[in-house]
């Protein structure tokens, strides 16, 4: 499976290499921007590609589906400001590819690829994720706040620094 | 030390290794079980910067390895003797910084129970154990800080500069001390080669000493300070602690580069994160980024931290352990960026402070703890919201940093408040050209 993960989003390649460690994908590797600090702005796309193995046991002869559940964790840059404080980030479907083998008859292979473009085969809903964000209508009230705050911590400590200081 | 003392320091000591090393080996379980580590991500940045070293390649190939290649160089035997080996070698520091806790608090008589008390405050200070057992490298910077004002105690100026000038490089922040060193390596109370007069601890309770009339005498302030300023220790001091620092750079600069200078030295100095972290600043970063700050608004951010290091340097200088101490919370409360290991910095140093404060446990004592623990996790409260449940929370997360920020002023004022302030040297006696004594 190839995620191609939209701007503000990012895998942590660190993390995903010790969860393969624990077994939970059989191959992963991430592509692009891995940079785990930068804000959005800052930042490029980037994509993972996972491997998984499955074994799906037809030997009953009828015709069965074969759920599969892949779990990916994933992590939001800081946004962009906004000023309704969250930023919308749409999901595209991912690529997949599909290998089959029939046990005992390693020569009887078929692939099947599913395009993300012809979305009538796909019943997905689009994934939207809220992320958060900053509001720049309080840009200026957090800064005289905040340095306020800083005067009034600074005047805590160096009063008493100045009234106490000599040795009792 | 008596027998009693020792078996009593001895059993602390072995107690809290013993369970240092059950949290390392339970933490080598839970990592190798549970998708939840128990090991902090930076000792797994530090473990494959060591690699990298082993295998002849610069640490600083590892993306957010932002240390000194000393500490990738000391992890080299995660490589091939077990990965939990910095685990070991920062735990034992974590133990030596109790054992020089004790030699300090001893070297100024401090009476026992005291002593003992106060390498327990280290010593069973959970942010203290866990510390060193997740793999965090800072209680080899609290072992060093500590080991300079042994040295400096004893009078021994060149090795403290060395070590000093060696901790500045490793980690930055010490170069806060600086300043009152030099104040106290005042030639009446320092002199190279002897060794100088302490001045020894005593209860509330007790009555002034003899000490107390040379007490009286050793009260100097800035401006006694610069006049004597350019005396023989303190050149000394500044260029063996410079020389360290800049042969421990260029050293490394010659091996690894530009990449060394940016990602261990210019990295920290100039470092804006927006990212949320227990500083005041984190939000008016986020939103001011990407926008060029003004003059005036770099100078207002600069400006709280720089009065107060200079106010309580000017105002406890002389009671070097209890300045230290003052200068490391402000230095942490008024940084741009706050991290929760930064706390070790100033957690090593309060039981150094503890004998002369006419703080009691209960209440007052219990309400400072109180105070600024309920700070954190209130902001800690706001930030899981942000982080986990992904909530809009980012005015009252600023907010609980205003408060936490607030909060340690206050438990920094009380302790102002409380502190039985005590020179750390007496004046030297020097004998004149006729066998009399007088003082200089």
């Amino acid at each position: 499976m190839i995620e191609r993960l939209p701007s503000g989003v990012f895998a942590d390649p660190f993390e995903l290499d010790h969860l393969l460690h624990h077994g939970a994908y059989a191959a992963i590797g991430v592509f692009g921007d891995t940079n785990l600090e930068l804000p959005s702005v800052s930042s490029n796309r980037s994509a993972v590609e996972i491997h998984m193995n499955f074994k799906h046991n037809t030997s009953s002869g009828a015709m069965s589906e074969l759920g599969i559940r892949i779990d990916l964790p994933l992590h939001a840059r800081y946004a962009p400001l906004h000023e309704s404080g969250y930023s919308e980030v749409a999901f595209g479907t991912p690529d997949l590819l599909v290998s089959c083998s029939m046990e005992g008859s390693s020569e009887k292979r078929s692939c099947l690829i599913v395009p993300s473009s012809d979305s009538n085969r796909l019943r997905t809903d689009v994934v939207v994720w809220k992320i958060p964000c900053g509001i720049m209508s309080y840009t200026n009230v957090v800064s005289v706040v905040t340095f306020a705050t800083a005067l009034v911590s600074t005047l805590v400590i160096v009063l008493p620094s100045v009234l106490y200081s000599k040795p009792r | 030390m008596t027998a009693r003392a020792m078996m009593n320091l001895r059993s602390i000591l072995i107690g809290s290794a013993v369970f240092r090393l059950v949290l390392i080996l339970y933490g080598e379980w839970q990592d190798a079980h549970m998708e939840v580590r128990y090991t902090d991500v930076d000792y797994l940045v530090f473990s494959d910067a060591a690699s990298l070293m082993a295998s002849g390649s610069s640490p600083y190939k590892r993306t957010t390895y932002r240390y000194s290649p000393l500490l990738a160089f000391l992890l080299i035997p995660n490589s091939f003797l077990h990965r939990a080996w910095g685990k070991f070698i920062f735990s034992a520091s974590d133990l030596l910084v109790g054992y020089f806790i004790y030699k300090i608090l001893k070297q100024r008589k401090v009476a026992e129970d005291l002593c003992l008390y106060s390498v327990m405050v280290w010593l069973l200070n959970p942010f203290t154990f866990t510390i060193g057992t997740r793999g965090n490298c800072e209680p080899i910077v609290c072992a060093m800080i500590l080991w300079i004002l042994i040295c400096l105690l004893n009078g021994q100026i060149i090795q403290a500069a060395v070590w000093y000038g060696l901790v500045v490089h490793f980690r930055i922040y010490p170069i806060i001390y600086a300043l009152p060193i030099i104040v106290v390596l005042d030639p009446r109370y320092v002199q190279l080669g002897k060794k100088p007069l302490l001045v020894n601890w005593k209860s509330n309770t007790q009555k002034p000493s003899s000490q107390s009339s040379e007490e009286a005498s050793t009260r100097y302030n800035l401006w006694t300070a610069a006049k004597s300023m350019f005396s023989k220790e303190r050149i000394l001091f500044g260029l063996v602690s410079g020389g360290t620092f800049f042969l421990c750079t260029g050293l490394f600069f010659h091996l690894y580069k530009w990449e060394f200078l940016h990602e261990a030295l210019l990295y920290h100095l100039t470092r804006a994160d927006p990212r949320h972290n227990f500083s005041i600043y984190f939000y008016h970063i986020y939103l001011q980024y990407g926008h060029q700050l003004s003059l005036v608004e770099k100078l207002i951010s600069f400006l709280p931290q720089s009065i107060v290091q200079l106010v309580l340097v000017s105002s406890f200088a002389q009671d070097l352990p209890f300045c230290f101490f003052l200068q490391t919370v402000a230095f942490v409360a008024f940084n741009k960026v706050i991290t929760a290991q930064y706390f070790v910095w100033f957690f090593c140093l309060l039981p150094l402070i503890l004998p002369w404060s006419d703080m009691k446990l209960r209440w007052e004592g219990l309400s400072c703890v109180g105070l600024w623990m309920g700070a954190q996790l209130h902001w800690l409260l706001w930030g899981y919201l942000l982080e986990f449940r992904g909530q809009n929370v980012f005015l009252q997360l600023w907010m609980a940093s205003l408060v936490f920020l607030l909060a340690n002023a206050a438990v920094m004022a009380v302790f102002i408040r409380r502190q039985r302030c005590s020179p750390i040297f007496l004046q030297m006696k020097v004998t004149d050209a006729k066998g009399g004594v007088k003082s200089e």
